[in-house]
């Protein structure tokens, strides 16, 4: 019967959506003040039963009830609790729900701080949430119940993918997922101001700080599961440009090109229109993102043939999202025109030169992300897009906008002069070139690394030396400004992690007798063999790997090779971590008399990658906690 | 079971909250024009900052202030509307009538025509029960995949051999790739061939193996049709395929376990 309460919690949750929709709405436009304010309770009512049926569906995972297919189809009772639990979301159907789950809990977080926000912007920003939610309902409800009945139980249940028995799948999804739907709510912002046909102050100052925090979830999720990729995959690697990864990166550069043209529309009242059009383009891409995963349509077009319900549903819903949107911006534009002027040399200027190339490097991605697809659509052939393509568009794209992001923030607002800046730079300018020649001549040859020790010499150096004076200043130090410095010294640290662990990294895939010993960068690696190794939900090979440096001993790794019940095997990669290098080793498959194939790679830098990323979502949740954002108003 | 009483706890819930606030609605917090306002006040708060720290000139100043004066003279909007008063009574009845009208006719299309009994709140039926509510279901939905190998189950579970054969052949004919079906089938044919998986019960079994060639119970199963083959070195190899996928403290290790060594003995012999 619980299961019975769970399903129906979502179907009440489904009619109290229509509630949030038509009862608010009816208030704000006749001027019924108690109807429109019942937008927050109704957020309230709907958030609690939506979490209701997670925990149920939660709660069915974790008793083995294989009544409900979908626990049946995606656990069984041999799978290790915390697993059990983030196997709710390991699928279709659970991860839909927690999409809807991960929509109310930012609505409710909407609803609740929301005491410094006009009463009928906020209501209209609820309808407007409602509205989504009810969308993803509907979808969930009629074509991807969680709750469905098995006629007849099975005694135990299937296997969950075994890539996903992992750490990472109970806090990748959830983090992405708060990304991907807290760009809702910049969405939502902005609609309901175009519904309301008032593009003033107010929507510009709400919508940046939860722009903001979804950014920064968004952020380390994209992180996290990039983290996750390396040492799960068994390759080494930490960017495939998999089309999945791709549609989490896409929202991505376009909430990154958003954060920053709100600050321009919050400081000058500038660049409105661009500023809507980024807020509607980073959430629809949120969606095309989810359902272009869900849908099964990025491994195979034809999953919209398999099941055409699902398929149609998610065309049906996208085109209603973007193309409404687009209506109400076309339908408002004459309040958009309005902007405060600027000259070519200003702050304005740069950060316009930042959206042009983030939005630019999202079309690229977008571009070879959909391509092979459109073209196995109409039938054209079948085509694949790797990095190469990838790595050839989007780094050129990328290098003037890190060069950008360190100049910029001298530059005034509205205008400044090209002397003032350079009289102002020119000491770390030449510091900068010298340091980057330095860094040639005496570290590396690699033309790629020696870019990207420029450009972190760079980025550092006009981040310090801006912090350094503006402490000097006595001037107050915002935390919007710790988050910019934060953020973009992140991305200096990211670009020099990802260039010199691609550039200067090593991989060695070698056959390995027992006592061999291999070196690799300066590091012995000694094979001690391999022996058999079993948990509750699999069996298999452990190896024994010791690794000296000048023969003082640096790591004892441990690889291993897993069968779970499925059959599936499973490289479990074994790493010995540093701020400098990473020691990776995994182990392939038994040659026979005791020789095994293993892969060792020696990764400089890589964990900059991750500590870049993770600065970077500090920086963001540094900038939302801005004073700015706690006005007190007397009315 | 669609009227069954927590549904009408949770409608009830729901209405009461959403009535509780139509009755004392959430004071609201400002009006457009307020927060405008005190946003470009702020603007010109942080503009007197500026200069004061000697980060902008006096003309950069005077421009940005105008700009901001300029800016809000633009947004506000002077509303003057008086909110109209609601009678919460008639609010309250629509609200009810659709929650409960809405919420249990779209579970009513949704919601399963059965319930599995072992997850009910109901009292367990006996299998005959069950066989009884099954036809009448199928009368309804005769092409019921899962409730047709449900009959078929259940009337092998009380010796109807020939009864389950026929469901399973109705199942069969829906799905012919579902490996529990196969499985079960297999052994119902088996079962009126006095326990000999042989002819159309090895067929499916054999099915069964390139469908999953790596479950635990399609192995046990391959195993048992070798051995009636006579093919003892065969049976050998599935279960030890199966011993080496099954995880140590699985319940049906012993099963196989037990097998295995039956025919390592019939094979010293």
């Amino acid at each position: 019967m619980l299961i019975e309460v769970g399903h129906f919690a979502l179907v009440l949750s489904l009619i109290i959506s229509v509630l949030l929709i038509v009862v608010p709405s009816i208030g704000l436009y006749q001027n019924k003040t108690s109807l429109a304010q019942l937008a927050r309770p109704l957020v309230w009512a709907q958030g609690f039963w939506i979490a209701l049926a997670f925990f149920v569906l939660m709660s069915a995972f974790l008793s083995n009830d294989f009544s409900v297919k979908y626990v049946a189809d995606n656990s069984n009772t041999q799978l290790p609790l915390l697993f059990k639990a983030s196997a709710v979301w390991g699928s279709h159907e659970g991860s839909l729900l927690l999409w809807v789950f991960v929509l109310s809990l930012w609505t409710v977080a909407v609803s609740i701080f929301s005491k410094r926000i006009p009463s009928d912007l906020i209501n209209q920003t609820l309808v407007v949430l409602g509205a989504i939610s009810f969308g993803f309902l509907i979808f969930l409800l009629f074509t991807s119940n969680p709750f469905e009945r098995l006629m007849m139980p099975p005694l135990e249940g299937r296997e969950l993918n075994p890539l996903l028995q992992d750490f990472g799948l109970a806090v990748h999804p959830p983090m992405l997922y708060m990304g991907y739907v807290g760009l809702a709510i910049p969405f939502a912002f902005v609609l309901s101001a175009l519904i309301r046909g008032q593009l003033d102050s107010t929507w510009i100052r709400w919508t940046r700080p939860w722009a903001l925090v979804s950014w920064s979830f968004l952020t380390v999720g994209i992180t996290l599961g990039s983290w996750w990729a390396y040492y799960e995959l068994g390759w080494g690697g930490w960017w495939f440009w998999d089309p999945v990864e791709n549609a989490s990166f896409m929202p991505w550069l376009v909430a990154t090109a958003l954060v920053h043209s709100l600050s321009v529309s919050e400081k000058r009242g500038a660049f409105k229109q661009w500023t809507v059009l980024l807020a509607i383009g980073g959430f629809s891409l949120s969606l095309l993102g989810t359902f272009l995963v869900r849908s099964g349509v990025l491994t195979s077009v034809h999953a919209f043939a398999t099941d055409p319900t699902r398929g149609l549903f998610i065309l049906i819903f996208l085109f209603v999202v973007i193309g409404g949107s687009l209506i109400l911006y076309t339908w408002r534009s004459s309040l958009l025109q309005q902007s405060n002027p600027f000259s070519l040399l200003s702050r304005e200027t740069g950060l316009l030169i930042n959206n042009i190339l983030l939005v630019t490097a999202m079309l690229s991605v977008l571009l070879g992300t959909l391509y092979p697809l459109i073209l196995d659509t109409l039938n054209l052939g079948k085509i694949s897009v790797g990095a190469p393509y990838f790595n050839a568009v989007f780094v050129p794209i990328m290098i003037p906008g890190v060069i950008a992001l360190a100049i910029f923030p001298y530059v005034r607002w509205k205008k400044d002069s090209l002397s003032r800046v350079f009289n102002l730079l020119k000491f770390e300018w030449i510091c900068v070139v010298l340091l980057t020649f330095l860094s040639w001549v005496f570290i590396t040859d690699n033309v790629f690394v020696t870019v990207a020790v420029g450009l972190f010499i760079w980025v550092v150096n006009h981040v310090l030396v801006l912090f350094i004076k503006r402490l000097r200043s006595k001037a107050k130090l915002s935390m919007s400004f710790i988050g910019m410095i934060l953020a973009h010294l992140g991305i200096a640290v990211f670009v020099l992690g990802a260039t010199v662990t691609t550039q200067l990294g090593i991989e060695k895939d070698i056959k390995m007798n027992i006592g061999e010993t291999q070196t690799i960068a300066g590091h012995d690696f000694v094979f001690n063999g391999v022996s058999p190794h079993s948990k509750e939900n699999y069996s298999g090979f452990i190896g024994d790997i010791t690794v000296f440096k000048n023969t003082k001993k640096v790591a004892q790794l441990s690889p291993e090779k897993r069968y779970y019940q499925t059959g599936m095997p499973m490289t479990e990669a074994s790493i010995d971590p540093s701020i400098t290098r990473d020691l990776y080793v995994a182990l392939g498959e038994g040659l026979g008399g005791g020789a095994w194939s293993v892969r060792i790679y020696y990764k400089p830098l890589v964990r900059w990658i991750w500590l870049g990323g993770l600065m970077i979502a500090l920086g963001a949740l540094f900038a939302a906690i801005d004073r700015r954002y706690f006005l007190r108003v007397k009315s | 079971m669609i009227l069954a009483w927590p549904f009408i706890i949770m409608i009830s819930l729901s209405c009461s909250f959403i009535a509780w606030f139509l009755f004392r609605p959430i004071s609201q917090s400002m009006s457009g024009d307020d927060s405008n306002i005190a946003i470009n006040q702020q603007r010109q708060d942080e503009l007197k900052l500026d200069i004061k720290q000697g980060l902008i000139s006096d003309d950069q100043y005077q421009a940005a202030e105008s700009e901001i004066i300029s800016t809000l003279a633009t947004e506000l909007r002077i509303d003057t509307k008086e909110s109209i008063a609601i009678k919460p009574l008639p609010w309250i009845l629509i609200i009810v009538l659709i929650c409960s009208v809405f919420s249990l006719g779209v579970y009513s299309q949704l919601a399963p025509k059965m319930i599995p009994s072992g997850n009910s709140l109901s009292e367990p039926m006996s299998m005959s029960d069950s066989i009884e509510r099954l036809q009448i279901f199928l009368e309804e939905n005769p092409d019921d995949f899962q409730a047709l190998k449900m009959l078929g189950l259940a009337q092998i579970g009380i010796g109807n051999v020939e009864e389950s054969i026929e469901a399973f052949e109705g199942a069969y004919l829906i799905n012919s790739k579902d490996i529990d079906l196969l499985l079960q089938f297999a052994s119902a044919i088996a079962a009126s061939q006095d326990g000999q998986f042989g002819g159309k019960s090895k067929v499916l079994i054999d099915e069964a193996l390139i469908l999953d060639p790596q479950s635990i119970q399609v192995l046990y199963f391959s195993g048992i049709v070798a051995v009636h083959e006579g093919n003892l070195n065969g049976a050998i190899e599935f279960w030890e395929k199966a011993l080496y996928l099954i995880p140590k403290d699985h319940p049906d290790r012993n099963i196989i376990e037990e097998a295995l060594g039956t025919v390592l003995n019939l094979q010293v012999k």
